[in-house]
């Protein structure tokens, strides 16, 4: 019998590269569990006193319950929800700005470029946690903070690494073909330059991504991200941190997600770029 | 003279981004609910002092202008004053600059000592070396995937447990007893060094992996050197850019203060005392904290940029 | 008394995933002391091949599946490390086609050079040897401030600094302007003479060899396919594809002749040839070529592997009368 070709594709990594077999295990299920959550028989993550206080990890409790009697496992669940959902849509949006920006500043040079390549600068010296304080001052904390904090750090990623591939690909012959026959710069813009910096942008959506989960943990940790009642396995780890001595599994639980979370998307990111950007080195004997 | 020129422009743009960063500064300040008055002074002001200040500052003034007085405020070192202290936040700011600084230097130093040595040698090790290569690849996903706050979290469960010599939280300045202080210290300074040990790793192994690939390797093979010459004498210096670019870049970030890692130890350095400015609603201190961070930063890749033309005589062209 | 550099037989693949090609294809071939060989091919023939392996500088996905490489008698494959470092830095000299690229961009000419000279020596007076102008100001300069032929100089002092008993050039002007070649080349063979060391020149430039070398040995997918003096060889070619290569390379056109391009394209082979490797390419096949692989025969002053190398031999001198 032949098995199903997931399992197969599966196999095959593990035999190949049991790190990169591990990482994408770990992201499949961590996903899956953030978009089932709700729906699986773990109990709710919102009713209060289902349980004593601060019990350590049982059958009926596998994460134990938190200060206000709540089953933990749902609420890690939830938290991982939210750190993928607002770190995934923090960092596709910025890629997308940033890709649109570095290829027109790539493309066009002259002026536009210099403007672009120097803000990449100035939003690049930004820390990333200051500038969560800045915008917190500002807009109070919240979704936008943490939303708006992963823009400034990622931005400049995607919009120095598509405008260094722009340039070197513009004075390229088939660029050059393609104006010379007349195309429209959309044209050269969507159909000639884009295909080939698709790859640049995929591997620095790997590492934004990773960033954007620990950015956005962080500002939940410091209580400027996601607001309770909403949970982020940042602010999960916030709350546990008050009854660390007494009920260190809800700590370790939380921490132990979130940091297997950012290893696995750390994981595949670097297959995907050992894949798209193949290094082959001598020997020094 | 061609270094001079180098050197001129390098200062010339580093200028240029500090001052890009005041502008953004200047424009988030804009957003605080009740304006920049009421940001200096707090929500409890007599109309008399709010008038003198918005004079001082020219808030009455156009934005333009009113960018340039702020701009020429904070270019004499007038950060405002503390709302909570009513002191003047910069003062506050330069008592606290050492506790950081010491913070970051231990963490990259302890940073260096894991990073270089581990990335020089998986980047060298023979491409059969499946188990050292994945070794490499796990320490460095690893050291990048722990969240600082959630090791401190760790080390801190741990070491209040044991207490294992280190102390946890309860900072002494180094002045007064620097056994103690470095008790205190090392913990939040190890949270801090992971993520940075991790990064100084990866980057030096991809840039030492891309230099064996250079012709000039394969020549000095083909000469006889023996590995260890050549990874001391060609292979390093090649390697060196990215390398001093993730270091500076990295201990810029630190400089501008650790924030999670200083609350989560109490660490008394600027990135503490910026967050508890917000919390206070003192916001002079959260746009000073800023603003100082961003040009620190800077400055330290300033220095870096000039460093590279030590390291590869083509860029000075 | 042994050969300087003697490969018997040697059968090198190269390995990847799901992919092997054969690049020397039983090799036998001799270099003596004192002489100037250059071996001919188009890429992929496996001239670089043969040249690297004299140092075992292969790349790691490299397997010798047959055969042997004996410098001075000893095997290079089975070498210790130390052995072979030795080997390198004390008898062999290696020219890479790249000059910019083979020279450490963050090093001074000086140091490098005097790395290479491992303190046996004067870093000006070498480099005035390669007749570079001004050794003092080249030696403090970075190789980025050279230009092509300088630095192709420098790396050719660098490899005669320890006077080897064999340099092995690859390409060694391919990336060099046309004016500047020859000169190079001459260099070379000068410094040749001097120090009475092999030199090995691997090509795809016949009117290079036919100016700079003694001996020539032509490959073709991965194996000698015809090997002699350079004046029997280049003038009377006795196997198909030198004849193809001179009539497509010759450079000696009359205005209005165009050189003949060989149909075809080179052949790579996966496992040892059991017929003529050259065959699907050759004006001249028969049907034996396809069932029967042709070993290396003496034929008039050079050893040839082709069914018909006589019959070539008494055709009309073709390349001759296009040459002249």
């Amino acid at each position: 019998m032949i098995a199903p070709r997931p399992f197969r594709f599966f196999a095959d990594l593990w035999r190949r590269d049991r790190l990169t077999a591990l990482g994408v295990a770990t992201l499949l299920i961590l996903l899956l569990l953030g978009v089932l959550g709700p729906y699986l028989p773990i109990g709710d993550a919102t009713r209060l006193a289902v349980g004593p206080r601060l019990s350590p990890p049982s059958w009926r409790f596998p994460f134990g319950t938190d200060e206000l009697g709540r089953s933990f496992l749902p609420r890690v669940v939830i938290g991982i929800r939210s750190t993928f959902l607002l770190s995934a849509a923090a960092v596709t949006m910025t890629a997308s700005l940033g890709t649109l920006i570095g290829m027109v500043a790539g493309y066009y040079r002259g002026l536009a470029d210099e403007v672009v390549a120097r803000s990449a600068d100035v939003l690049f010296s930004f820390p990333a946690l200051l500038a969560g304080l800045l915008i917190a001052a500002a807009v109070g904390p919240g979704r936008i903070t943490a939303i708006s904090v992963i823009a400034i750090v990622a931005l400049p990623l995607f919009v120095r690494i598509v405008r260094s591939v722009t340039l070197a690909l513009t004075g390229r012959g088939f660029i050059v073909a393609a104006e010379v026959a007349g195309a429209s710069t959309l044209r050269i813009l969507g159909v000639h330059i884009l295909p080939n910096i698709a790859g640049a942008v995929v591997v620095q959506f790997t590492y934004a991504l990773s960033i954007g989960m620990i950015i956005e943990s962080a500002l939940s940790f410091l209580g400027l991200g996601v607001q309770p009642p909403d949970a982020s396995l940042g602010s999960l780890l916030r709350q546990a941190s008050v009854y660390l001595t007494f009920a260190p599994w809800l700590a370790l639980t939380s921490g132990v997600v979130l940091s297997l979370a950012i290893m696995s998307v750390n994981l595949v990111g670097d297959a995907v770029r050992d894949a798209l950007e193949p290094l082959n080195r001598r020997a020094l004997t | 003279m061609r270094h001079l020129i180098y050197a001129a422009s390098t200062l010339a743009s580093g200028l240029g981004t500090m001052l890009g960063a005041a502008v953004l500064v200047f424009v988030a300040l804009r957003f605080v609910p009740g304006g920049y008055a009421d940001m200096l002074l707090g929500p409890f002001v007599t109309p008399a002092a709010r008038e003198a200040i918005e004079k001082r500052y020219g808030l009455d003034q156009p934005v333009a202008a009113q960018f340039l007085h702020w701009l020429a405020a904070i270019a004499h070192g007038d950060f405002g004053v503390s709302m909570v202290t009513q002191k003047p936040v910069l003062d506050e700011f330069l008592r606290r600059a050492p506790v950081t600084l010491e913070l970051a230097i231990l963490a990259l130093i302890m940073a260096l000592l894991v990073g270089l040595p581990l990335g020089v040698v998986a980047g060298v090790a023979p491409a059969n070396a499946k188990r050292s290569v994945a070794a490499a690849r796990l320490v460095g996903a690893f050291g990048l995937s722990v969240p600082d706050f959630v090791l401190g979290t760790v080390l801190i469960l741990v070491f209040s447990m044991w207490s294992l010599w280190l102390k946890v939280g309860g900072f002494v300045p180094f002045g007064e007893d620097p056994v103690l202080n470095l008790r205190t210290v090392l913990l939040p300074s190890a949270a801090l060094a992971l993520f940075g040990a991790a990064l100084i790793l990866r980057t030096t192994r991809d840039a030492v992996l891309r230099v064996m690939t250079e012709p000039f390797i394969t020549a000095a093979v083909a000469r006889g050197e023996s590995p260890a010459i050549i990874v001391r004498r060609h292979v390093l210096r090649n390697a060196a850019i990215p390398v001093v670019t993730v270091i500076t870049t990295y201990f810029g970030f630190l400089l501008g203060g650790a924030v999670v890692v200083e609350v989560l130890f109490s660490v008394p350095g600027i990135g503490l005392y910026t967050y508890n400015g917000l919390g206070n609603r003192d916001y002079a201190i959260v746009q000073t904290g800023v603003l100082l961070a961003a040009c620190v930063f800077v400055a330290v890749n300033m220095l870096a940029d000039m460093l590279y033309v030590l390291i590869d005589p083509r860029l000075a062209r | 008394m042994t050969a300087l550099i003697e490969a018997r037989g040697l059968t090198l693949a190269y390995d990847s995933p799901g992919h092997r090609a054969l690049a020397l294809d039983g090799v036998d071939l001799t270099i003596e002391r004192d002489e100037s060989l250059a071996i001919v091919g188009e890429s992929g023939s496996g001239k670089t091949t043969l040249g690297m392996a004299i140092g075992r500088l292969l790349p790691g996905e490299a397997r010798r599946e047959a055969g042997d490489l004996l410098v001075e008698g000893r095997s290079v494959f089975d070498m210790t490390a130390a052995d072979l470092r030795a080997l390198r830095r004390d008898k062999l000299g290696f020219v890479f086609q790249n000059p910019m690229a083979s020279l450490d961009p963050t090093m001074r000419v000086g140091k490098q050079v005097a790395l290479a000279l491992g303190g046996r020596g004067d870093v000006a007076e070498l480099l005035a040897r390669v007749e570079l102008p001004n050794p003092e100001r080249v030696a403090r300069s970075f190789p980025h401030q050279l230009s092509g032929g300088m630095a192709q100089r420098v790396v050719v002092a660098m490899a005669i600094a320890r006077a080897p008993f064999a340099v092995i050039a690859d390409e060694p002007t391919a990336s060099l302007d046309a004016s500047v070649r020859h000169r190079v080349m001459d260099t070379l063979g000068r410094l040749r003479a001097e120090t009475r060391a092999s030199l090995v020149i691997l090509s795809h430039d016949l009117r290079m060899v036919a100016r700079h070398a003694e001996r020539v040995a032509v490959m073709y997918a991965g194996r000698p396919v015809e090997l002699g003096p350079v004046a029997q060889v280049l003038n009377e070619p006795a196997h198909p594809y030198t004849r193809a290569l001179m009539r497509a390379g010759a450079g000696g056109e009359r205005p209005g002749e165009r050189p003949e391009p060989i149909p075809g394209s080179p052949t790579t082979l996966s496992a040892r040839g059991a017929s003529c490797a050259f065959a699907p390419r050759c004006a001249m096949r028969r049907p034996v070529c396809a069932i029967v692989r042709p070993e290396s025969r003496s034929i008039a002053g050079r050893q040839v592997a082709c069914h018909f190398a006589e019959a070539i031999l008494a055709e009309e001198p073709t390349v001759e009368e296009t040459n002249s």
